[in-house]
């Protein structure tokens, strides 16, 4: 199945009918190598891939800006009223994070005017602009790493994902899962249990709670929770042997962290950041690098492709693989 | 021949007259089940937050009447096509279920005054606006319990007398 089919399954029914037009007559090339779709209320339709910008008339077709399709506000209204499937009161969490995910794994951003009530954000109003980022599940994309990641029949090695926004982080992350939970036959890993927290709903793209991502037969998903809590609850109530979850950044991050590390389970998780020693100076996860608490730093780029690993390095900071041919950087 | 035909009349006329009653009968009762139908939806809405349809399918529950029947008509509606806006759905369902539905224009002007403002909101926002939309819905059917104690027995009567009376002139 090519990406642009994936596409009309997961993404088109929720876009407002001319966007849905455009983007299933636009180029299959072009959105194979889509990133992101941005719709503003008032401005272009305009598809994010590989280098560039495109901007697509009602068509589909590639053009210059002056004929491209103008998105309208009804165009924003009616695409965000489909996403929330008509039920705003069941999104409130998700508006005021700024985003929602749908089947697939896709991730809808939102733009508008803020609603606060004693300063602090209580939603969003008014949405003017959509940026869809585009979900990939890519079998394979751990690959790479999946070697330096697991030890014997049975063994996973903690291992910390970095890479700035964009690398495929994500994408690396669910299929390091789906194989952690698959068991991998040329390595002779048979296969352990896997929890997942996904405070983004994006690892997993759960909908209504089950996981429309492949992660394989011994995963368990808390969809939705906040990391910290969800990672302590995992290890009480399903005894997995790793758990795994996207971007750390707070202090509570952090504790539990070491609370499941200390309890015996890997960790496999994600950080925004260039390379180990910009994470180690960081407030709170940097105290992790130093601590040794992961075994394993997969640093990702994206040159050639979204989600090349660049190197792995070990606890010590040992380079045990690098990608031949140089380090590119993210942009 | 002519006692049948009579007879004829006289049931036709308080057929007519029954039908005229049970309609107003027919009114409190489907409001009723209406009220009852919106109380359990604030609640899904409200602590599950269900997406809309869902939380319109259950609230109709196992209900067996043409209120059911539309409330799931309705929840099918967003289910089936999700570019539909509540309203579009409700008005939908209704002009499909019309027949059934024993109501007036009041409430059906309230229905769809709710659809415009269904799910488009937050929680809090919700329950409000549902509650407000309950209170008219109450004293609509508080109108229509009048108007039934009042009609019921007057059109059946008339339907019998009218029946019996056509009966007569025609004799």
């Amino acid at each position: 199945m090519s990406y642009g089919d994936v596409l009309v399954k997961t993404l088109y029914p929720l876009l407002a009918p001319p966007l849905a037009a455009a983007l299933r007559a636009a180029p299959a090339a072009l959105l194979a190598q889509a990133g992101e779709i941005r719709i503003r209320t008032g401005q272009p339709l305009l598809v994010v891939a590989g280098d560039g910008d495109v901007f697509l008339d009602a068509a589909g077709r590639p053009s210059d800006q002056a004929k491209a399709y103008v998105a309208s506000g009804e165009d924003v209204a009616k695409t965000l009223q489909i996403v929330s499937r008509n039920s705003l009161y069941a999104c409130e969490e998700e508006l005021r994070q700024g985003f929602l995910t749908v089947a697939g794994g896709h991730r809808i951003g939102i733009a508008g005017q803020a609603v606060t009530v004693g300063g602090a954000l209580k939603t969003l109003k008014n949405v003017s602009a959509l940026n869809i980022r585009l979900a990939r599940e890519i079998p394979g994309a751990a690959d790479t790493v999946m070697p330096y990641a697991v030890a014997g029949p049975r063994g996973v090695l903690s291992s910390l994902v970095i890479s700035p926004p964009r690398c495929g982080k994500t994408t690396v992350l669910r299929d390091m899962a789906r194989q952690l939970s698959g068991g991998i036959a040329r390595l002779g890993f048979t296969g352990v249990q896997v929890g997942i927290v996904d405070e983004r709903s994006e690892l997993a793209a759960c909908r209504d709670g089950v996981p429309t991502a492949d992660l394989g037969p011994r995963a368990d998903v808390l969809d939705g929770c906040p990391k910290a809590v969800g990672m302590l609850m995992l290890i009480r109530s399903m005894a997995p042997q790793v758990i795994i979850t996207d971007e750390l950044g707070r202090e509570a991050d952090a504790a539990a962290v070491r609370e499941a590390r200390h309890a015996g389970v890997a960790v496999v998780a994600s950080a925004h950041g260039r390379d180990v020693a910009d994470i180690a100076a960081r407030p709170f996860i940097g105290a992790l690098i130093t601590d040794r608490i992961f075994e394993r730093y997969i640093i990702l780029g994206d040159k050639p492709a979204v989600g090349t690993v660049r190197e792995i390095a070990a606890a010590g900071g040992e380079i045990v693989y690098r990608r031949p041919g140089g380090i590119k950087a993210c942009g | 021949m002519k006692l049948l035909g009579s007879a004829m009349v006289v049931a036709a006329g308080t057929g007519l007259g029954f039908s005229l009653a049970q309609r107003y009968s027919e009114r409190p009762r489907q409001l009723g089940q209406l009220i009852g139908c919106l109380t359990a939806l604030g609640s899904y809405v409200n602590y599950a937050a269900l997406p809309l349809a869902e939380a319109l399918a259950r609230a109709a529950g196992g209900l067996d009447s043409p209120v059911g029947d539309f409330l799931r008509r309705t929840a099918g509606n967003l289910a089936d096509r999700g570019w539909l806006s509540p309203r579009e759905a409700l008005e939908e369902a209704m002009d499909a279920n019309g027949r059934t539905l024993a109501w007036e224009r009041p409430e059906r002007e309230t229905l769809l005054l709710l659809g415009a403002n269904l799910g488009a909101t937050g929680r809090e926002e919700q329950q409000k606006y549902l509650a407000l939309v309950l209170e008219e819905l109450r004293r609509i059917e508080r109108e229509a319990l009048m108007l039934r104690d009042q009609n019921v027995k007057l059109y059946r009567y008339l339907g019998v007398c009218g029946g019996l009376a056509a009966a007569i002139l025609l004799v």
